[in-house]
């Protein structure tokens, strides 16, 4: 089926040529507004609050990094604080032992953003691996600040130990200059931050804080984002902390610490994460307050901010800033109806990256899966071909679901072998799973809440089409088979909606649109109609028949309801007790005695089980 | 040798007793409680007011756990209920706890360094070597602890709620335990120990108000690498603690500051199950 039927009422907003659509006429007018406030601000402003600013300017932009990193992909860390360190103390060591010069300048940037990056990568390949924990990744960034501030108080006269560096020489550049400059630098930073977290891109991010195990099932490999992440937000950060040191030509140890790092974390707590602006006022407003106030009130004053940050922390999550920002907004809507994408069947590149579909779709050899004593799978053989209907049954604990999650992921099994497209998987993590032409559907619904339909199936896409780091894509192309669920559902009239709204049965339809968007060859569906309606689940049916003889996909379903897994399988393998005990053509099956006595819980296998 | 190896010894006691109010609250709510730290700060005072009051030093381990379960209780109805479901939240408002705590402790107290009476004084012989005979009761009194805590877990009604909690907690309260309840005496519990352990340490050095922070990173590196049981708690700070004495004696001891951190982050990288058994 080659011209999809026009599809919902997007359609109209095709005429809007342009391919992907962006906020940059937006941004710009915030940011020259923005540029305004920074250039007069130095005429208007004393020049203990012009230096205050400077300050919370490099402050704010290293809290913008932190809120892309807890508040939009939910990396708790404490770690900014490190990178900024690195940055501040480059210009410091190198002005301090080497002299003020101009090439001596650039030279310390660029050392500080090369140490922190690569302080990034080491950092992000001890926090993030599959498996991983969010706890984990915290841990790691809290040991980081503390290392670096340890090991520059022991450098003792070469890093000036606990006292720091300070009278060093560096850019001759008046107050208001430096106003200038750090005012431009937050500017551009909280553009291209703003420009990147609205992108298709950005929503990347926002999938994996809301689920990361769908993520890495959609072909997403998700430690490399994060750690690309991490690399530039720790550059950034970097930025911030040798323009720090230009300014206040003195660098110290708890610039570094662990302390500055949870502060930055209180900042953008109280201002609102994961909203950019927020954390911006927070910190400005914070720090300011903080340099007036310390000297009159020093332990109330800080007393004050830690139950400011309890008090948001255990009842307004969200942080003080969105608070402020509802008061003045009309109540949210449901829909975001400016966002809606039209749908375009997308041009079928089954087995993309792969040189060839194989012999057969799945292999499995001797597959053994147990927990500590207790055998889950033993010895599972079997071999499925493309075009093949395949279904699992079996009684409850006979090893189904267990089964699924093996062939979709390389680390699950205890023994054997899998080959997927004849590609031996390995130990490879569920995103390589995916790249050999693997889709796992699971068991109960598994989506973003936060996403939107559209949004969702844009992120199942992100392995095949590479989405922008700055826009937003106006059109959504969608494989025939995804088109189809969405169609027999409803679902491609409700694109702009959030799926926290939607029915369990739809989001049961749109995980299975999204597990067809990756335009898998091999398809793993673990009761993909549980909750629908009879009649749903007839079309389903229809569309999954239809994909297994005309797209040739090789489609593995577990079943309790044999009347539908009697209408639409090719085959039937059944399980007991992590075995396979049949093998064999619906008609074998359903005839057999041996199913009958399992379900029925006979003790014709070994002993009886009620 | 004998000096290193007490050195090792009462290290790793002295780990064991600050942490292991942090892994019975992480056991049962699987929440890291940053204000341990405080709460260790809280018990250092209270050896601070049994010193001032006259007192035996000895009433500064009951004085301190009374103080430290009261903190505990309040602080469990009022700021970690609603954050059960939310454990990176927690570590948060935990974190801002001990701010208030240590704001507070620096308002009644002033931020300036003070001492504490030891309840021993002076070395005593061990084996060939003259040893700090505090630090050797520690080790008692730390045995003591965990077979207390052995005792209250594998011997009382609520020790076998609050295991079948660590297990299953949606089955446990399925089964009629009152999990709520078992939170709120573990929390307290926590709270009581840690700020019996800051008791404990204070006589070692003095007593500031962020006492408790220098320690509250071991602890909680030595917790993440134990999981829940305090066999393998044990393990961790005889290991760790060991390995730091080591580097503090042969490196130089900012390394050695550094060794238990470092080196149980590099533990749960390589096995994220730590020093627990399976």
């Amino acid at each position: 089926m080659g011209s999809a039927p026009p599809l919902g009422h997007a359609e109209s907003a095709k005429q809007i040529t342009p391919r992907s659509r962006s906020d940059v006429r937006w941004v710009l007018a915030c940011a020259a507004a923005a540029l305004v406030l920074v250039a007069i601000g130095p005429y208007l402003l004393s020049d203990f609050l012009v230096n205050n600013l400077i300050r919370g300017f490099l402050y704010a932009a290293v809290a913008l990094t932190v809120d892309i990193l807890w508040g939009y992909t939910g990396i708790l860390t404490f770690g900014q604080s490190a990178f900024f360190g690195i940055g501040a103390y480059a210009a410091g060591l190198i002005f301090t032992h080497a002299g003020f010069t101009p090439a001596n300048a650039a030279l310390a940037l660029g050392a500080g953003i090369v140490v922190a990056a690569l302080v990034a990568i080491l950092v992000g390949w001890l926090s993030f691996y599959p498996g991983s924990s969010p706890l984990y990744a915290s841990v790691v960034s809290l040991v980081l600040p503390i290392i670096v501030s340890q090991i520059l108080y022991s450098g003792g006269n070469y890093t000036g130990s606990s006292s720091g560096l300070s009278g060093f020489e560096s850019f001759d550049i008046s107050l208001q200059g430096w106003f200038w400059i750090a005012g431009i630098f937050l500017v551009i930073v909280t553009s291209g931050a703003w420009m990147f977290v609205r992108s298709d891109a950005g929503r990347v991010l926002i999938a994996i804080r809301e689920n990361e195990a769908r993520c890495e099932y959609l072909g997403i490999n998700v430690s490399r984002v994060k750690i690309l992440l991490l690399l530039a937000c720790a550059v950034i950060a970097s930025i911030a902390g040798y323009a720090f040191a230009c300014v206040q030509m003195v660098v110290a140890p708890e610039y570094t610490g662990f302390v500055f790092g949870t502060e930055l974390v209180i900042w953008v707590a109280l201002g609102g994460r994961g909203t950019l602006i927020g954390p911006i006022i927070g910190t400005l407003l914070i720090d300011t307050s903080t340099a007036y106030l310390s000297g009159n009130l020093p332990y109330i004053w800080k007393l004050f901010i830690g139950l400011a940050f309890v008090i948001v922390i255990v009842a307004l999550p969200r942080g003080v800033g969105p608070l402020i920002a509802r008061l003045f907004r009309r109540r949210p809507s449901s829909t975001r109806s400016s966002e809606i994408p039209t749908l375009e069947p997308a041009t079928a590149e089954p087995l993309a990256g792969l040189a060839s579909a194989g012999a057969n779709a799945i292999e499995v050899q001797h597959v053994q899966k147990s927990f500590g004593s207790l055998q889950v799978l033993q010895g599972i053989d079997f071999k499925a071909r493309h075009g093949e209907l395949l279904s699992l049954v079996g009684p409850n604990g006979a090893g189904k679901t267990t089964l699924m999650r093996c062939i979709g992921d390389g680390g699950e099994r205890s023994g054997g072998k899998i080959l997927v497209n004849d590609h031996d998987i390995a130990r490879l993590p569920p995103y390589a799973c995916v790249a050999f032409g693997v889709g796992r559907k699971f068991q109960n619904a598994n989506t973003f809440d936060a996403l939107t339909v559209a949004e969702s199936l844009r992120i199942a896409r992100t392995r095949l089409q590479k989405p922008s780091l700055v826009a937003r894509a106006t059109s959504l192309q969608m494989p025939e088979g995804a088109l189809q669920v969405m169609r027999a559902t409803g679902l491609d009239q409700k694109l702009g909606i959030e799926v926290r709204h939607l029915s369990h049965g739809e989001k049961q339809a749109l995980e299975l649109a999204m597990v067809l968007a990756l335009e898998p060859s091999v398809v793993l569906l673990d009761e993909p109609t549980a909750g629908l309606t009879k009649q749903d689940r007839t079309l389903i049916g229809t569309i999954l028949v239809s994909l297994a003889s005309k797209n040739r996909l090789c489609i593995v379903l577990v079943e309790h309801d044999l009347d539908f897994v009697r209408e639409i399988s090719s085959r039937v393998i059944v399980l007991h007790q992590g075995k396979i005990v049949l093998d064999g053509s619906v008609a074998e099956v359903v005839g057999s005695d041996l199913v009958r006595s399992i379900y029925s819980g006979g003790g014709t296998m070994d002993g009886a089980h009620a | 040798m004998t000096a290193q190896l007490l050195d090792i010894i009462t290290t790793a006691a002295i780990l064991f007793a600050v942490s292991a109010g942090l892994l019975i609250i992480f056991g049962v709510m699987k929440i890291i409680n940053f204000a341990h730290g405080g709460f260790l700060t809280v018990g250092g005072y209270s050896a601070l007011l049994v010193t001032r009051l006259g007192l035996d030093p000895w009433w500064s381990i009951a004085f301190s756990f009374v103080i430290g379960f009261i903190f505990g209780m309040i602080i469990e109805r009022l700021v970690m209920r609603p954050l059960y479901s939310r454990p990176l939240d927690a570590i948060l408002a935990t974190w801002g706890l001990g701010i208030i705590i240590g704001q507070l402790i620096t308002l009644v107290f002033g931020r300036e360094v003070q001492f504490v009476k030891s309840p021993v004084e002076g070395a005593m012989n061990f084996l060939d070597a003259s040893y700090s005979q505090y630090r050797l009761i520690l080790v008692v009194v730390s045995i003591l602890l965990a077979l207390a805590l052995a005792a209250v877990l594998n011997g009382t009604r609520l020790g076998l709620q609050t295991r079948a909690v660590i297990m299953n907690e949606n089955l446990a309260r399925g089964l009629g335990i009152n999990s709520g309840l078992v939170r709120f005496i573990t929390f307290s519990l926590g709270a009581g120990l840690a700020s019996v352990a800051g008791a404990l340490i204070t006589p070692l050095s003095s007593v500031d108000p962020n006492l408790g922070v220098s320690w509250l990173l071991s602890a909680f590196m030595l917790v993440m690498v134990s999981g829940m049981s305090l066999v393998s708690l044990a393990i961790a700070c005889l290991v760790l603690g060991g390995a730091q004495v080591l580097v503090s004696t042969y490196g130089n001891p900012v390394l050695g500051g550094l060794t238990i951190v470092v080196l149980a982050a590099l533990i749960l990288r390589l096995r994220p199950k730590g020093f627990a058994r399976g």
